[in-house]
């Protein structure tokens, strides 16, 4: 794929969430997906949050890849969500960067696989600014150091339009991950970009996420060509 | 993602604007997506389709397709009621891509509304959109 798979350069809002319920984000989502629909907004809009704990499925589901029980997940808080996106069961959490853009797929004419190329892309690149060197695996989609995954995607859309999106693990705690088989994989493990800078034997101390947040602009602008503008969220 | 001389639009079918199929066999329309959307969609993993007897409106979602971790939903070109549906996507979902045209069609729907049919684009009118 060139550097960027669309011709016409296109304008996206960046939306900054910051730590929002799993819920209230995807109702933020929809609410934008229909008034795109609706014609009330042209604009495409990019979500950027971190989540509470919480754990969704995928419109086939996956909850048979829970390796927990839902009272052991009561205990802990966290909640089980059903949603439609592609894709098996996932753990979203603080110290993970999530992005959702809620975009016009068919008026830009950007195929469903390329532009599933290009969430992946764009986590690659975040990887390697971090001097992380993550890629594609056959195993499954998302992005992989060997066999740990450190950032996966999942996507729905709608009369044209994508919302759901990508998350990449950074400084979270990646214990939930194991009270699951994600993306209904077996024997594979998680890892955080906090995780491979202390492997390899770096400083990991000045992680933030605003230095993910500024990768994930750049490279979504560079990969997908759009120009990207910041609005605070209300 | 192929370029348009690469894909093939057989000429005795009709299109729509979300890149579906339909062709009318005696009183019936059976519907499938076609070579550009399965094209861009990528390797497809799973078929969801409605029941044999629903009813739908033109425009409708009737189902929806699963891909490369993405979901996308797809719509009714004209109303009806379903009559058939392609039970052999179930096990073999890939159909859809190898052969959209043929073993990879999704339903058959009795149409309520003749107009409806004869009102979708010819091959020349789907070209015309796609190249904008």
């Amino acid at each position: 794929m060139p550097e960027g798979i669309i011709s016409n350069k296109r304008s996206a809002v960046f939306i900054d969430l910051g730590l929002m319920e799993y819920k209230r984000a995807l109702d933020l989502q929809i609410k934008t997906l229909k008034l795109k629909i609706d014609k009330t907004i042209i604009e495409d809009r990019i979500f950027f949050v971190e989540h509470s704990p919480v754990f969704t499925l995928g419109k086939r589901g996956g909850k048979e890849n829970l390796t927990v029980s839902k009272e052991f997940l009561k205990i802990k808080g966290i909640d089980l969500v059903q949603t439609d996106r592609g894709g098996n069961i996932t753990y979203h959490g603080p110290g993970q960067a999530v992005l959702y853009p809620v975009i016009d797929l068919e008026h830009q004419r950007v195929g469903v696989k390329d532009f599933v190329f290009g969430l992946e892309e764009i986590m690659k690149r975040t990887a390697l600014d971090f001097n992380i060197d993550a890629d594609r695996n056959q195993l499954n989609h998302g992005i992989w150091i060997g066999n740990s995954k450190i950032g996966s995607v999942g996507i729905s859309i709608k009369k044209g339009i994508s919302f759901h999106g990508l998350a990449m693990n950074i400084n979270l705690d990646l214990e939930p991950f194991s009270w699951i088989n994600p993306c209904g994989l077996t024997n594979i493990s998680m890892t955080s970009v906090e995780k491979e800078i202390k492997k390899a034997g770096s400083n990991h101390f000045g992680l933030s996420m605003k230095q993910v947040k500024n990768s994930f602009k750049k490279h979504f602008s560079s990969v997908l060509s759009y120009d990207i503008s910041e609005n605070h969220a209300d | 993602m192929k370029e348009l001389k690469d894909l093939n639009f057989p000429d005795d079918v009709k299109y729509t604007k979300d890149h579906e199929w339909a062709k009318k066999t005696g009183e019936l329309v059976t519907i499938g997506i076609n070579d550009y959307a399965q094209d861009q969609l990528g390797e497809i993993v799973f078929v969801e389709l409605p029941e044999v007897g629903d009813i739908f409106s033109e425009g409708d979602e009737f189902g929806s397709v699963e891909s490369v971790k993405a979901v996308s939903e797809i719509y009714i070109p004209i109303s009806g009621e379903i009559v058939e549906i392609n039970q052999g996507l179930e096990d073999a979902p890939e159909l859809v891509n190898q052969s959209c045209y043929t073993d990879g069609w999704l339903v058959s729907i009795k149409p309520s509304n003749a107009s409806e049919f004869e009102s979708l684009m010819d091959k020349a009118a789907y070209l015309d959109m796609l190249k904008g």
